[in-house]
């Protein structure tokens, strides 16, 4: 027992003292979320053990890879702090399309990497992976982050029973699809089932459901329907003065994708994520899943209801009344810290864990039919397990993407979490459709007002 | 002695009595029952509805704890956990003493500042709280976030063994005085062994709270720090829904806890007594 | 002069002030700071902050949800806690029966929340799907406004409860045995004993608790973003959640710290004029 405050006193700073952190000489750290879902190749099935095969990278590069996993949203938060105060302790960030890289790109947390690309084309070449994808990670004409794991839009459906009710081809338009929806809906009300439900998407509050709803209104108005004139960056936002246009040509697709959430949805969807889309898939409880259709390559293999194992099949997405087809494209990208002490080394560990080898072994260990690199997606691991048309299908979902379907604006992560919420709670019925986007329209006039926009 | 109550009483007071323990335990009882068994499903079954009760108990996901590299995680949170009660023990008892025997505004005036000192929300003093570890050179260590989690469990303790130190009679001090002893002496000697079981279940208390602890310890600690609940959040958050580990990982994380609170269950309850109808 | 009672608090008063009086100074400043990550020009503002505060819709809309989600849970709470405790005072109620109904402290809030998410869920939950359906409850529990909250209240007391449990039954066993005799000589019902002699008794106990409670229900987080994200749309966005979205969501952290202020400033002085009625010591 102390005796003593004086011992105990002593005792804490001798704590403090032992607790100081050891000293990172020339390493690469590195902060993500999926342990043993991503870079299973480098990290092993736990996440925590090293490979030969990244042994041997830092064998030869003189680079120690460090890598932390956490919580998708938490290990964002640390992220932001790391950067805000310029900690430096992640030479390595992941960042998504739909707001990370915008955002951290105008703040000055980044490196950009044009510089960088001819330092390691061993391990990444830019000529090899599909454009949209690093278009994607462009900002103001620089390229931000490479791609790891990443999707475009598309639909996957239970062909057994779009056939029992008559649908053989799966429809090409949204105003199609809501027609076979509305059959396939009253076809399970008259055999009495009660627990599948003709589509399932995400309506929680927050920016996942606006990754696709935002695909809804592109493909309602035909452009990026946010701002007036479809401005979708700072610079054109601020010389036309455009206004937000949430009341106006956004205000279509909004309301569809509401309506067939309440319509054709599960009842709790308006706090549904990626999560329940994926398990309600996977439990046989849903027909349709769109327009994320990755969400349902990830519930397939783990089911155990044979009909979603053998009857699940893939169709491009809907094309819309603009005659453009609805968006879902995203990209979980990695970029390097501005306050990275050794910025080379850094995006040397990048370009070898986006390398062509490094997603041909996710392509391995996960399966699913998305890749970043052609020669991937035409290559033996992928073709040994889906059919081709779906192969060039999916393909055909990155190379006619387009992936400033949303503008590309610092407040972008701000705007998706106010867009997404606004759905929600339309879908929930807290607020009228109406309602929901004019408060939408007066939060975002403000908001971009503050900003200083229309100065 | 204490404990007014006898179990008897009229017929509609045991009654009413029975339906609401039998009502009490259900409630408690069946997210942990859920738990409990969905930790010995596969993922499937997990999902299946209705639910069902019998099936071959899997113990694959308490395997894939040890396989997975969770263990860990256990080590950190205890370190954490333990250093948090070292800390708070000693910091908080003088303290408390001290405040026992003072009188009038002073007191008044530092109890309430100890037991305000939770008042700001966590999502306000997270970025300062960084900044200030960052100055400090502390950031990514364990002992940053027993500190940060001093602002969580020092005004509990402190509170606790405010109230439990004005019941020990200020005669005793005094008679010791008079032996020639210091207050340090009289604090070693007289009080803390006196008041060993209240202390016994403060620790328990504060282990239970700073174990539980999420947002502080995730922010403050990087790789290799990780406790217990940020790597049950950070399975939830992966590309796969592994209901059976997570629930085996959140059964295999009551187990310090419970075995504390079921050694001292007593002693909590008699410690938390003898502080708090004063 | 400093008498041996300075050096005894000294210790606390110095490592509590080195994590809490910068990060309060910190805090203060940033409120009065335009600083938003994705505006370069960080610079002082005054009380700009607070002034968008106060016209912001969702301030308004997350202080009813507090308020609504602050008394609910803590009515229900309190009711839960303080009927077990009266349950489970006898002496002879065995160990293992109160240390079941305290399990729930030793699960974090995060794993609280996960499996009240899943319990809940309108598809695939044994409460949500199954047993709710079973006795004619057809709502949706978490994707409804109402539902929302109520499951949220549910699993709150589910998770927080045992902590002011214990507070009460330790109050309730040190009620002198003489108190009840006497009143019960004077041919008193069980109410009356309880109005007369019980709650007097513990009413301190019940303060301490309540004031601990309400410092921690303005808190709630994660048990709050696990299960709901604070939707359906806003229905159980509280101040804390939407505190934390515009701190580490929308990058403002200007904004979030006014907000911080603000709940500081109110709890403070909320929590004073209880402590000071209900809790000082006696002189």
């Amino acid at each position: 027992m102390i005796r003593t405050p004086v011992r105990a006193a002593a005792l804490l700073a001798a704590t403090l003292a032992m607790a100081a952190p050891a000293m990172a000489q020339t390493q690469v750290n590195v902060v993500g979320f999926g342990a043993g879902f991503v870079w299973a190749d480098l990290f092993g099935p736990s996440g925590t053990e090293k490979t030969q095969k990244l042994l041997d990278f830092e064998k030869k590069e003189g680079i120690t890879i460090n890598m932390e996993f956490a919580d998708e949203e938490v290990a964002r938060q640390k992220v932001l702090l790391d950067l805000v105060n310029g900690t430096g302790n992640y030479d390595l960030v992941m960042l998504g399309s739909d707001g990370a890289v915008q955002t951290f790109s105008a703040a000055g947390y980044l490196e950009p990497l044009d510089g960088h690309l001819d330092s390691a084309k061993d391990y990444f070449d830019a000529s090899k992976v599909y454009k949209p994808f690093l278009e994607a990670n462009t900002v103001d004409g620089k390229l931000w982050a490479l791609p790891y794991y990443s999707f475009g839009a598309g639909v996957v459906y239970r062909k057994d029973i779009f056939d029992k009710y008559g649908i053989t081809e799966f429809p090409k338009t949204t105003e199609g699809l809501e027609t076979a929806l509305q059959t396939i809906k009253d076809g399970l009300a008259k055999d009495g089932v009660t627990d599948v439900y003709p589509l399932t998407m995400r309506g929680a509050p927050g920016e996942e459901p606006t990754l696709d709803l935002a695909g809804f209104v592109y493909a309602y108005a035909g452009y990026p329907a946010w701002f007036e004139g479809g401005a979708d960056t700072p610079a054109a936002i601020k010389e036309k003065k455009a206004k937000p246009i949430f009341t106006g040509d956004f205000k279509p697709g909004f309301d569809t994708f509401v309506r067939w959430a309440k319509t054709f949805g599960p009842p709790g969807i308006a706090t549904h994520t990626w999560v329940d889309m994926m398990n309600l898939y996977a439990q046989g409880k849903a027909v349709v899943l769109m327009p994320s259709a990755i969400n349902a390559f990830a519930g397939i293999p783990g089911s155990n209801v044979p009909e979603v194992k053998e009857h699940s099949a893939f169709a491009p997405s809907p094309t819309g009344p603009s005659g453009k087809a609805v968006q879902s494209f995203w990209t979980f990208s990695i970029g390097v810290s501005n306050f990275s002490k050794d910025k080379d080394a850094a995006y040397k560990a990048l370009a070898f864990m986006t390398s062509e080898s490094a997603m041909n072994a996710f392509a391995e260990q996960i399966g699913w039919p998305y890749t970043t690199y052609p020669s991937i997606m035409h290559g033996p691991v992928l073709t040994a397990k889906w059919p081709k048309t779906m192969l060039d299908q999916i393909e055909a979902s990155f190379t006619d993407a387009d992936p400033h379907y949303f503008p590309y604006i610092p407040e972008l992560t701000e705007f998706m979490n106010q867009v997404g919420t606004a759905a929600s709670e339309a879908i929930a019925g807290t607020k009228t459709e109406d309602q929901a986007l004019s408060d939408l329209q007066g939060w975002a006039e403000e908001r971009m007002d503050r900003a200083g926009y229309y100065k | 002695m204490t404990a007014a109550d006898e179990p008897k009483g009229p017929l509609s007071v045991r009654l009413a009595r029975g339906l609401f323990t039998l009502f009490a335990l259900a409630f408690v009882l069946l997210p942990i029952a859920w738990l409990a068994l969905g930790s010995l499903k596969t993922r499937n079954e997990a999902l299946a509805l209705p639910p069902q009760l019998f099936f071959t108990p899997s113990f694959e996901a308490y395997t894939a704890i040890v396989s997975k590299g969770f263990l860990g995680a256990f080590g950190n949170s205890l370190t954490i956990a333990l250093t948090n009660v070292v800390l708070t023990l000693l910091l908080g008892t003088p303290a408390a003493f001290a405040l026992a025997r003072m009188s009038g505004k002073v007191q008044d005036n530092l109890s309430f500042w100890v037991i305000s000192i939770r008042m700001a929300p966590l999502f306000s003093v997270i970025l300062p709280l960084y900044v200030l570890f960052k100055g400090l050179g502390l950031l990514d260590t364990k002992i940053a976030v027993s500190l940060a989690h001093l602002t969580l469990t020092l005004p509990l303790a402190v509170w606790m063994l405010l109230t439990y130190f004005r019941s020990i009679p200020e005669e005793l001090d005094q008679a010791a005085m008079l032996d020639g002893a210091s207050h340090l002496q009289i604090l070693t000697k007289i009080v803390v062994p006196i008041a060993r079981p209240m202390l016994a279940s403060v620790a328990i208390v504060v282990f239970i709270f700073s174990w539980n602890e999420f947002l502080l310890a995730f922010i403050l600690t990087a790789r290799g720090a990780q406790t217990v609940p940020v790597a049950v959040a950070s399975l939830a958050g992966t590309m796969s829904f592994d209901w059976p580990l997570i629930a085996a990982v959140s059964i295999c994380s009551m187990i310090p806890a419970l075995i504390f609170v079921g050694f001292a269950q007593r002693h909590i309850v008699a410690g938390l007594a003898s502080g708090a109808v004063k | 002069m400093l008498d041996w009672r300075f050096w005894f608090v000294a210790p606390m008063v110095l490592a509590l002030g080195i994590v809490v009086l910068f990060p309060s100074g910190y805090l203060v400043w940033m409120s009065l700071t335009h600083w938003l990550v994705t505006d370069p020009n960080v610079y002082f503002d005054g009380i700009g902050n607070f002034r968008v505060l106060f016209r912001s819709a969702e301030f308004s809309s997350a202080i009813g949800v507090t308020a609504i989600y602050l008394v609910a849970s803590t009515a229900a709470m309190l009711a839960f806690s303080l009927g077990l405790a009266l349950a489970f005072r006898s002496p002879r109620t065995p160990g293992a029966l109160r240390s079941i109904v305290i399990m729930p402290l030793v699960i974090p809030p995060v794993v609280a929340g996960f499996t009240w998410r899943f319990l809940m869920n309108g598809e695939m939950g044994f409460i949500g799907a199954f047993l709710l359906p079973e006795i004619g409850i057809r709502t949706n529990m978490l994707a409804d406004p109402t539902g929302a909250m109520i499951s949220i209240v549910i699993a709150d007391v589910w998770s927080r409860a045992p902590f002011m449990f214990l507070i009460f039954l330790a109050a309730l066993q040190s009620i002198p045995r003489d108190y009840y005799e006497a009143i019960r000589l004077d041919g008193a019902n069980r109410l009356q004993e309880f109005l007369h002699v019980t709650l007097p008794m513990i009413r301190p106990a019940i303060v301490v608790a309540l004031l601990f409670r309400v410092i921690d229900a303005l808190n709630t987080f994660e048990l709050i973003y696990v299960m709901t994200k604070g939707g359906p749309g806003r229905a159980t966005q509280t101040l804390s959640l939407f505190g934390w979205k515009t701190a580490f969501q929308n990058f403002d952290f200007g904004l979030a710290a006014a907000l911080g202020v603000v709940m500081v400033v109110v709890t403070t002085v909320c929590a004073s004029i209880v402590y000071r009625r209900f809790l000082r010591a006696p002189a």
